[in-house]
């Protein structure tokens, strides 16, 4: 076995903490837009408006049934020869298209259940006080069905994180990328991969850190 | 966070790269591909990176840089996302027909490598039937290996990157990569690899650039640049610096 090149280890971690900001960065706006599509998608599950129901279904079975790699090609390298325009989209910004219609349909099905596992009674505890229905849904519904989803989200988005690594292939220098081509150009590959590896397991170590504050948090107000 | 949102925000926003004014030239390459392009602490270099910066300060071009995967390089070219290529894109029948090239800028040969100590048994090309060799995923030589008449017996595997290292480790029996960068590699990194044979088939390096009245006129600028630096001995030059020799004319 040979020994190990610390000092190219020490000299890399600098270089890749520069591309952490832009590998949260691509996961935050894909978060954002994919919590506010998947709410979008969730409620009309549960309202279940007639063709637009067989439209979001379909919708979330492709999202489900395909992988995010073969989802991400189509964007990039597939659609802009059918449409030319779209060859205009960066990198970047397929990358989060991809990775938000990904996880919102993922997302989608966690909000849904969260809201529907509301009890009833509380609903009608709600409307016997006098509620309006957006009253019921901001102070009674919402509150309590965030609480259950909130762990899965987190979930989400640490899967969201790690996922963006993906993003290299569709020429995205992030991490990942950044990695691969310091390691192409020393040819010391277990170096490279071990030092990217640690770097995303302390970045996901930390979000769990976050999640149990954030679970500890919504608790308080439940306990008894 | 902060920064990480500012970011997001910004990237959400410029969801369309601006059109280009044509006193830039955007160079696609894949920074994986030692020494030609390659990344050391972040920053790119290599014999193309100084080929360009040269090409750009003689033609009066602002150079701009994109790396991406070896294999997403053409089709961002065809599709406009870059002005043109510098990753030692050897000019073939079916590539002349799809783009416009300059002259050659560099002269070079299809090279077998094969893991330190097999170079007595694979010799070159002959010596590669029934086993399995690595090329790099829409490379020519991916293209050599298909159109050697003894082509079916050879297991051709496609990599994006990495064929250097699955040799070494023995998980293929050789690689096909140009002469000029086997030979570094095999000088410059710690891989114990070595040269099979002589180079088995001339290739011919030049930049390409879209089939259209805009590539054209950008290719006769870079072409008449490329002019320039070869006779001003600047190519030569650059040459010797990376490889100890001139590999940018055919004396």
């Amino acid at each position: 076995m040979k020994p190990l090149d610390l000092d190219y280890m020490l000299g890399l971690v600098p270089v890749l903490l520069s591309y952490v900001p832009l590998t949260l960065a691509m996961a935050l706006a894909s978060m954002a837009l994919a919590l506010v599509l998947a709410s979008l998608l969730a409620v009309e599950r549960i309202l279940r408006i007639p063709v637009l129901d067989q439209a979001v279904m379909l919708f979330i079975s492709f999202f489900r049934g395909t992988p995010l790699l073969v989802q991400l090609f189509l964007f990039y390298y597939g659609l802009p020869q059918l449409v030319s325009a779209l060859a205009q989209i960066n990198g970047v910004t397929a990358a989060i298209m991809g990775l938000t219609l990904h996880f919102s349909a993922y997302m989608a099905e966690s909000i849904r259940a969260a809201i529907l596992g509301v009890d009833r009674s509380q609903w009608e505890a709600s409307m016997a006080v006098g509620m309006t229905r957006g009253q019921m849904l901001r102070r009674i519904v919402l509150p309590q069905a965030s609480r259950v989803a909130a762990p899965t989200l987190v979930n989400y988005f640490i899967d969201m994180i790690k996922s963006t690594s993906l993003a290299f292939t569709l020429g995205v220098t992030e991490m990942m990328g950044a990695t691969q081509k310091e390691a192409a150009g020393s040819f010391l590959y277990f170096e490279s991969f071990i030092v990217v590896a640690i770097l995303y397991w302390i970045i996901v170590e930390v979000l769990s850190y976050g999640q149990r504050l954030l679970e500890g948090r919504m608790e308080q107000a439940y306990a008894r | 966070m902060l920064k990480a949102l500012v970011i997001a925000a910004v990237t959400t926003a410029s969801f369309v790269t601006m059109a280009q004014a044509q006193d830039t030239l955007r160079v696609g390459m894949s920074g994986g591909y030692f020494p030609f392009t390659f990344v050391k602490q972040d920053k790119l270099q290599g014999f193309e990176v100084d080929v360009m910066d040269a090409v750009g300060r003689q033609a009066g071009l602002e150079v701009e840089y994109v790396t991406m995967s070896f294999s997403g390089l053409i089709g961002a070219l065809s599709s406009g996302r870059i002005d043109t290529v510098a990753n030692q894109i050897t000019i073939t029948p079916e590539r002349e027909e799809a783009f416009a090239f300059t002259q050659p800028y560099v002269y070079d040969g299809a090279q077998v490598v094969v893991k330190k100590g097999n170079e007595g048994d694979i010799n070159g090309p002959e010596d590669l039937k029934g086993r399995t060799v690595a090329v790099n995923l829409g490379s020519n030589f991916e293209q050599l290996l298909r159109e050697l008449p003894y082509a079916g017996e050879i297991t051709i595997k496609t990599y994006e990157s990495n064929i250097e290292q699955d040799t070494a480790l023995g998980r293929v029996d050789a690689f096909v990569m140009d002469r000029v960068s086997s030979a570094e590699v095999i000088d410059k990194s710690p891989l114990p690899l070595a040269l099979a044979g002589k180079p088995f088939a001339e290739i011919h390096n030049a930049l390409p650039f879209r089939d259209d009245e805009e590539g054209r006129a950008l290719r006769d600028k870079v072409d008449a640049a490329l002019t320039a630096l070869k006779e001003d001995g600047t190519l030569a030059e650059i040459s010797q610096t990376w490889f100890g020799s001139d590999i940018t004319s055919t004396e």
